[in-house]
Parts: structure tokens; C-alpha cells; sequence
């Protein structure tokens, strides 16, 4: 059953050396940084007790999890209180892609039948991914342990330290046990992806209403048990030792049930799916939404809860924005002398937008990804006009700017309460739509242009970003702000609104997307 | 009349020519096999023909019009199916047939699609993700066969198929033949050309070598069997 184990362990790390390791050095490193950055957000006690009371509130508690140690508060506590449940939720993912790259996936592909053929054990690929993957686990638990140790923050204990890398491995154990056990149950890799978010998603609403109610559903979810070792303060390992067996629990019976299963299908058997198309699918349009409609669904669903998680700690701006230096700083920054809730609905709305703009900026670039999948010459083989189909994909784009922009500020009025005016909301946010026009263009233009440069539009909005989120902290010259569509955007309502920026921007847009679609009209595809 | 005139068709990518000056005329009704190495420039020749690619100097018409101005309307009359049928993973095979029947601008034929996806024993509600290679080969000929098309364009189409359905495949062209139609066949297997082809032309390094009726060409083989005229044709020799 297991014959070859040590074998095949060793294709597996030799499969996975580049990429496990990528995985490794950004964990470890990015907790190291965190970490490191903590000292420096508080300059007394008290801002660190009125951040931690702001964390406490049933808002905040959803979204990051619980608070504790309020009676011995160190930037070590803040660290480990604040941080973990980010760093579990990537540390599944990874686990999800990576059990699923080497069972599902290979199975579907046919690459596991062919070691099936050798004399290689029924359950070796099975046992050897989920060691393998214990493994990646324990050396991001371990170094994130010891990366802790060396920074050596305030508040920072050797078991403490071990008690936050190991909790954070152990919870990735086990979404690396679920994930095998999806592999045995859906018998494509698509559905064992899908269902694995599924959980992670699941799992986290039962921890943030079990957070918020201090239910037992906390310790049901292994995210949620996972934050309850407390690391530097209560350092309990019990939940680690909880995590684990539940994590040989499931890999256990993913082994069973592997076993018993024929090679190539799940348990439950692939959805029949539709023998013909829709009505609506059969034109371009159809098609063009078809292939967007993912992504743009996913987008304005975030979008809104954004904006109502934004809306929500309005409330307690004060408290919110005295307890983090780096925020307040960004806010007086952005308007001196205003009203701090109106600097901060500016804020929310400056980064907000170009949020907005990544799904805007995907839907056209997909016309592109179709190019090079090679899928849209036999598009145009067909009698579809190229203006016509490529128009079909700014126009979904067109409609997603305006969607994207309406929904956070929607969420951030329901969020609220109503205590942010509706009218605002929606004037600081649609601002921002020239901005997201101009990106629009800009896109239209690279894959009109040239379509094997489309990576710069990438540039372009990474620099917009850094500028929006960090660009007002340092004092930089005019132009190098207005390079960016969204920093010649007024911020409503802190700034004066002014017509001319946005008209000059539409303007920008249009000749842009006229110049993409001229020359797409023209080219080679393909 | 010819269906597909190609003059003097040159095709450069930067500095490097693809196409050099290629003729190419089918008749209708005709089975034009278009034969040559790998890289040799049939691919090229055929997207130029349907408008994907731009040509950089010479004429290309269809149906009497320019192939790259007139490339919407024309391809009403026109099924591709290329060699690597590339598809959407989410999408079923029904889907993907349905819609490429559509966008062709076809009368919707559901006894003429079930028709084909019988006689190429396609599951359609297989999601594209699962097919094999000449699966998806099966779904674009089933589009391909089930459309109205009066000009078939088919870019080694048979590259995945088994042996069954290769004689399937021959069939249905014999078929489409009888009917009056055109194909435009790219091809290296030798015993289909040998089967279906009326005419034959040998492009090699973006130049047409060799070209005329399937009658003409055994006279040149002398004695020589097709496979080995060709390949001596494929070295240049």
C-alpha cells in the first residue's frame, strides 16, 4: 500500500522545491517584518490599551479575532492578537493548492495513473503529499518561532513564540488534511479547489460569530482554536495538540476512503452538466459575460463588505484612530485641519478606488488571456467583428466601474447605520470614476498596442497604489502625484471638488480606448 | 470558379518572412489537401486566409471577396477547425458547439448537431476541462459539420482521433463533397490525403513547391508511392 514512500517523498520536495520554498521565505518573512513593525505603532501603554479596546469591539473581533490579555498588554500580544488569523488564512490557502497540486490534480491529469502502473503502493502519492505537506507546515511553524525569537519585540517569550509558529502550522495541517479528504470526495481538481475555499470561508464566519458571542463554534473552527493559545500570554498548547489529531483525523480517513475508491473518480461523481447552451450565451456578449462574470461577482461582494466593515468602525473613529499611529498620520496627511471623519471617508475612498479599479482593469485584460490561450482566433474565425466583441468586454468593464464604486459606499452608509449620508457617500466615491475610466483605457490601449506588454498596466496601478496609500506621507512634487489618474482626483470630501481634473481624465480615456480599439482592429491575433 | 485565391501572398513577422509569395487556388467542390513540413507556413496561409493574421503584401479572397475586409461576412460560409482546438475549461462540449454554431451565424439544427455528436460519439455535457485531445478536436468538427458552411478550412483536424473516428471524419467529408462544398484540408496523414484529396499543393519554407490535380501528381510519382514523392518534396529534393 505505502511501497516507495521515501521515493516518491523525494519527488515531491523536488516538485515543490521553488515553490514551497516561495512559500516558506514570504511566511516566515512577512511575519518577521509584522512583527518588527509593532513597537514602533505605540508610543505609550495607553494608545496600545485604547487600540486594544477598539480590536474588542464585535466588529473588529469578526474580522480579526479575539482580544486578550488586556491586563498585560505588550506589543508581542498586540502582534500575535492582530496578525495569526491573517497568516492561518494564507497558510491555507497554501495547503489547499498544494495537497490539491499533487493528488487531485495529478489523478486528473492522468500523471498519477502512470505511477500507479509502476510498482509504486496504492496510497504512497496520498501519504507521501500529506507528510510532505506536514512537513511545510512544522518548517514555517518552526522558523516563524524562532524568527519571533530573534527580533526579539517587547513582551516576546520563547514559549510564546513556539506557541504562535506552532498554532499557525498546526491550522495549516489541517486544511492540508481537508484538502485530501476533498481530493478523495470531488473527483475534479476544480471541485476540490472550490470546495476547499468553501470551508476556509465557513470556517472563518463560525469563528467571527463564535468570537462575537463567545460560543463554542470559536473552538469548532480550527481558525478559531488555532487563536486560542494566546500566545505571550496564556500560551496554551492544548488547542495545538487538538489541531493535530484532528489533522490525522482527517487524513486517516482520506487514506480509507482512497483505499476503498477506484482510481479517477470521488465519492460524489461529477455534475452532467448542461448538454446546450443558454440562449443567452450563444453571442459575443453572452460569452464575453460568461467569462468575466466570476470575477466581477467576487469583486462587488468584497467590495461590499468593505465598505460595510469601514462603515462599522466609524462609530469608533476616535478611539480607531488614536490607537494607530501610522493610520493617523496618513490622515492628517490627507486633509489638516478637517473633520476627522470626513479625512477618513476620504481615505476609505482613495484606497477603495483602486480596489475598484483591479476588476475593471481584469475584465478587459481578459480579452487578452483569451488571445493567448489561443481561444480567440477561433473566435474570430467565426463571424464575430473584433470591434464588436472587444467592445463587449469594455462595456461589462464600463458597468463594473460604476458598480464597484456604488457598492462600497452603499456598504460603508448600511455599515454605519446611516450615520454617513447616503448623498456623500456616493459624490466621494464616483469621483473617483474618471480615474477608473482612465485605467480602462489605459488597458484597451496595451492590448490594442502591444499585447505582449500588458504587464506595464500592472506598474502602473502598483504605483498608483504606493501613491494612494503612502504618497501623501512623504512631501513629493506635483507631477509625480498626477502621473497617477487617481492622485489628480479631488478626495471628497476633504478637498474642494473640481470639474476639470475628471474632464481632462474622461478625455484621456476615450482617446485611449479609441487608439486600443484602431489598432486591435488592425493586428495580427494570436 | 475558385472559392480561395490566394496571389503572391507574403506574410512577415519583423524581420522573419513566413510566407513568401504563395499561390493557391481551390476550386469548388474540390477536397484541396495543403501539405507540408512542420513550420513550413500551412498554418500561416490559413489564418491569413480568414483574417486573424494581416497580410503583408499580395491578394487573398474568398467567394470572390478580400478575406481580410470582407472577413465578418464571410465567415458565414465558412467552418474552421484548427489543429490545437483550444476551449474553456467550465464550458460543457454542448455549450461550446451551440455556441460556435451561433456565432458562425447558423440556423440553430438540433437534429443535424445530435446527428454528428452520434456519429463522433461525443458525451456534451462533459465539461471541455476532461476532454482528451481529440475530444475536443470532435467538438469543433461536430460544430464544424453541423454548421452551413459552404467552405471548409481544416487544419490537420484528425491529428487526435482514432482510427474509427478518422474514417468517420473521411466519410462525413466525402459527404460534405457530394453536397457540393469545398475543404481546404491541411493534413500529414498520407493515407487520408491519398483517400479525399482532388487536388494537392506542397508548401515548404513559404513557397508553394508543388501543386496540381491528384491525377498530375501520381504521373510525377513514377513509380514512387505518394508518401515518398512527398517526402522528397518536404527535403527539397
Amino acid at each position: 500500500m505505502f511501497k516507495k514512500l521515501g521515493r516518491y517523498l523525494l519527488f515531491i520536495t523536488k516538485r515543490e522545491r521553488i515553490i514551497s520554498t516561495i512559500w516558506i521565505f514570504s511566511m516566515v518573512g512577512f511575519g518577521v517584518v509584522f512583527t518588527m513593525m509593532y513597537p514602533s505603532l505605540f508610543k505609550t501603554d495607553a494608545e496600545m490599551l485604547s487600540m486594544a479596546e477598539t480590536m474588542n469591539a464585535p466588529v473588529m473581533k469578526a474580522m480579526c479575532g479575539p482580544v486578550y490579555g488586556m491586563d498585560a498588554l505588550s506589543p508581542a500580544i498586540m502582534m500575535a492578537q492582530q496578525c495569526l488569523l491573517w497568516f492561518m488564512l494564507a497558510l491555507a490557502v497554501m495547503n489547499i493548492f498544494l495537497v490539491n497540486r499533487h493528488t487531485r490534480v495529478d489523478e486528473e491529469l492522468g500523471r498519477l495513473e502512470m505511477f500507479r502502473a509502476l510498482p509504486v503502493g496504492h496510497l504512497t502519492g496520498s501519504l507521501a503529499t500529506i507528510k510532505f505537506a506536514f512537513a511545510v507546515n512544522l518548517l514555517i511553524g518552526v522558523f516563524t518561532a524562532l524568527g519571533i525569537l530573534a527580533v526579539n519585540i517587547e513582551g516576546t517569550t520563547a514559549v510564546g513564540a513556539f506557541a504562535y509558529g506552532l498554532a499557525l502550522g498546526a491550522v495549516g495541517f489541517v486544511f492540508a488534511a481537508l484538502t485530501l479528504l476533498a481530493a478523495q470526495i470531488f473527483s475534479t481538481a476544480h471541485g476540490v479547489t472550490g470546495f476547499g475555499f468553501m470551508v476556509l470561508g465557513v470556517l472563518y464566519l463560525m469563528r467571527a460569530s463564535g468570537d462575537i458571542s463567545g460560543s463554542s463554534l470559536s473552538y469548532i473552527s480550527p481558525l478559531g482554536l488555532g487563536l486560542k493559545t494566546e500566545a505571550f500570554y496564556a500560551d496554551d498548547f492544548m488547542p495545538i495538540v487538538i489541531l493535530l489529531a484532528e489533522g490525522i483525523v482527517f487524513s486517516v480517513i482520506a487514506l480509507f476512503i482512497n483505499a476503498v475508491r477506484d482510481h479517477g473518480t470521488g465519492v460524489i461523481p461529477a455534475r452532467k452538466g448542461r448538454v446546450y447552451a443558454t440562449k443567452f450565451l450563444q453571442s459575443p456578449f453572452g460569452l464575453a459575460w460568461r467569462l468575466t462574470r466570476g470575477t466581477a461577482f467576487a469583486w462587488a461582494v468584497t467590495m461590499l463588505i468593505l465598505g460595510m466593515a469601514y462603515g462599522s468602525v466609524t462609530g469608533d473613529l476616535d478611539a480607531f484612530l488614536s490607537g494607530n499611529d501610522m493610520i493617523r498620520q496618513m490622515v492628517e496627511a490627507s486633509g489638516a485641519g478637517q473633520s476627522i471623519i470626513d479625512s477618513f471617508v476620504g481615505m476609505i475612498f482613495s484606497i477603495m478606488s483602486m480596489l475598484a479599479a483591479i476588476p475593471v482593469m481584469l475584465c478587459v485584460l481578459k480579452i487578452q488571456s483569451e488571445e493567448k490561450n489561443g481561444r480567440l482566433e477561433q473566435i474570430f474565425a467565426k463571424s464575430v467583428p473584433r470591434v464588436q466583441f472587444y467592445g463587449c468586454f469594455t462595456a461589462i468593464a464600463l458597468v463594473e466601474s460604476v458598480v464597484m464604486l456604488f457598492l462600497p459606499a452603499v456598504g460603508l452608509v448600511a455599515g454605519s447605520n446611516g450615520f454617513l449620508p447616503l448623498n456623500d457617500m456616493l459624490k466621494a466615491s464616483f469621483v473617483y470614476l474618471p480615474a477608473l475610466w482612465a485605467m480602462l483605457g489605459l488597458c484597451v490601449l496595451f492590448v490594442g498596442v502591444l499585447p505582449k506588454l500588458t504587464a506595464f498596466v500592472w506598474v502602473m496601478f502598483g504605483y498608483s497604489f504606493i501613491l494612494q496609500y503612502f504618497g501623501r506621507l512623504f512631501d513629493l512634487p506635483e507631477w509625480a502625484v498626477k502621473i497617477s489618474p487617481f492622485g489628480s482626483i479631488p478626495q471628497l470630501p476633504v478637498q474642494e471638488f473640481s470639474i476639470v481634473p475628471l474632464l481632462i481624465l474622461t478625455v484621456l480615456a476615450v482617446l485611449l480606448y479609441a487608439a486600443g480599439q484602431w489598432r486591435f482592429y488592425r493586428r495580427d491575433i494570436g | 470558379m475558385n472559392i480561395i485565391n490566394i496571389q503572391d501572398l507574403v506574410k512577415r513577422f519583423g524581420k522573419f518572412t513566413a510566407l513568401d509569395g504563395v499561390d493557391l487556388t481551390v476550386r469548388q467542390g474540390e477536397v484541396h489537401a495543403f501539405l507540408g513540413p512542420n513550420g513550413a507556413g500551412k498554418s500561416t496561409t490559413i489564418r491569413c486566409l480568414l483574417g486573424i493574421l494581416r497580410a503583408t503584401s499580395g491578394t487573398v479572397t474568398m467567394f470572390g471577396q478580400d478575406a481580410w475586409k470582407n472577413a465578418v461576412e464571410l465567415h458565414k460560409r465558412v467552418a474552421f477547425v484548427p489543429g490545437d482546438v483550444n476551449l474553456w475549461n467550465n464550458f460543457t462540449g454542448g455549450e461550446v458547439i451551440d455556441l460556435f454554431l451561433s456565432l458562425s451565424g447558423s440556423k440553430p439544427d438540433r437534429a443535424k448537431r445530435e446527428k454528428y455528436l452520434k456519429l463522433f460519439e461525443l458525451d456534451p455535457s462533459k465539461k471541455c476541462r476532461t476532454y482528451s485531445k481529440g475530444n475536443r478536436q470532435k467538438v469543433a468538427l461536430v460544430a464544424a459539420f453541423a454548421s452551413d458552411a459552404e467552405l471548409f478550412v481544416l487544419d490537420e483536424p484528425t491529428s487526435g482521433l482514432d482510427p474509427l473516428m478518422e474514417k468517420v471524419f473521411q466519410d462525413n467529408i466525402k459527404e460534405i463533397k457530394k453536397a457540393g462544398k469545398t475543404v481546404l484540408l491541411s493534413s500529414h496523414i498520407m493515407s487520408e490525403v491519398e483517400k479525399l484529396a482532388d487536388s494537392i499543393s506542397i508548401i515548404r519554407e513559404g513557397k508553394i513547391v508543388e501543386s496540381g490535380s491528384m491525377a498530375q501528381i501520381s504521373a510525377k510519382a513514377q513509380g514512387r508511392t505518394l508518401e515518398e514523392l512527398f517526402l522528397a518534396e518536404y527535403e527539397g529534393r
